[in-house]
């Protein structure tokens, strides 16, 4: 069975249309500036009750010295979308998932820079057909060059199930 | 907030549950954050278009529910430094989520105490819309 799903995943691969060109290319997405008003927003849309988030006088007697924000804030920023590597597989696609690394940590006044490329391309084929994986790697960085958080983020497209 | 130390920790301990209820106001803020125009995630036409019974969350969203339960845990000492988790089944506002995790290995790395973890999110029927692992860091009592 596991011969068989291999050699489908070889074939789509070997058979896909999309741009090989623009893989492991790395390009800058744009730049976001941090408020603390965004963080509390955010904070607060997903229901968080750590006052480091909320409450800038109890945050200025943390380690951090003053708020900053969750992990996953960086999901809030506008940026450019990235090199496409036009993937034309399937009907439909999602967010299949990510993977996150946490470095320095986002405070409010900090501006986030953004560099993203395409890491890979790939098919998996289960029970329920083959699907093919994009991952987009995005590194952010603060304006004084100090890594904040480096995401992969895998969109899959496949066949909308009968 | 009481502080967690590495000392307090064994395998297979049981972190959570944080039990979560996100409604439909708290998808829309949490959009309006964001700024997405993506139809799923803003209209029950453009969802239901797709397949969907209505307006879904994303799942960054549900993975930051995710993340909450993890800074709880580890506290204002402790550190989130990964987290990887697939978004398996979609969730609704309103559905009832578990948001849980098992520590599955404990290791001093370059002289920080860090804990891997087993994570997911299991709705009220009992399926796992999110699951992953994570890694955090620990500090020493005294």
């Amino acid at each position: 069975m596991t011969t068989d799903y291999q050699e489908e995943e070889r074939q789509v691969m070997a058979n896909l249309d999309y741009d090989r060109s623009v893989v492991g290319v790395e390009v800058e997405v744009g730049h976001h500036e941090v408020t603390k008003e965004k963080i509390i927003e955010y904070a607060e849309a997903l229901g968080e009750t750590n006052p480091l988030y909320l409450d800038e006088e109890f945050a200025k007697g943390t380690p951090y010295g003053g708020i900053i924000a969750p992990p996953l804030f960086y999901n809030m920023f506008s940026l450019a979308s990235g090199l496409d590597p036009k993937v034309n597989f399937g009907t439909t696609g999602f967010d299949a998932g990510q993977h996150a690394e946490f470095f320095e940590p986002v405070r409010p006044g900090d501006t986030i820079y953004a560099t993203s490329e395409i890491s890979s391309v790939y098919a998996k084929t289960g029970r329920t057909g083959t699907m093919v994986f994009t991952v987009r790697r995005t590194s952010y960085r603060n304006q004084n060059g100090e890594l904040t958080t480096v995401v992969e983020r895998r969109n899959v497209r496949r066949d909308i199930r009968k | 907030m009481s502080q967690l130390y590495i000392e307090d920790v064994d395998l297979g301990d049981d972190v959570g549950p944080l039990l979560k209820e996100p409604d439909r106001a708290q998808l829309d803020a949490y959009v309006k954050a964001w700024g997405t125009t993506t139809g799923r995630f803003v209209s029950d036409e453009a969802a239901q278009a797709e397949g969907f019974t209505g307006v879904i969350l994303p799942g960054n969203m549900s993975m930051g529910l995710l993340a909450q339960l993890l800074t709880n845990w580890v506290g204002l000492e402790g550190k989130v430094k990964r987290l990887d988790v697939d978004f398996r089944r979609s969730i609704l506002p309103g559905d009832k989520l578990n948001c849980s995790g098992i520590v599955t290995d404990i290791q001093i790395v370059d002289e920080e105490n860090q804990v891997t973890l087993d994570v997911y999110i299991e709705t009220q029927k009992g399926e796992r819309a999110l699951q992953g692992t994570a890694l955090v860091v620990l500090p020493n009592k005294g």
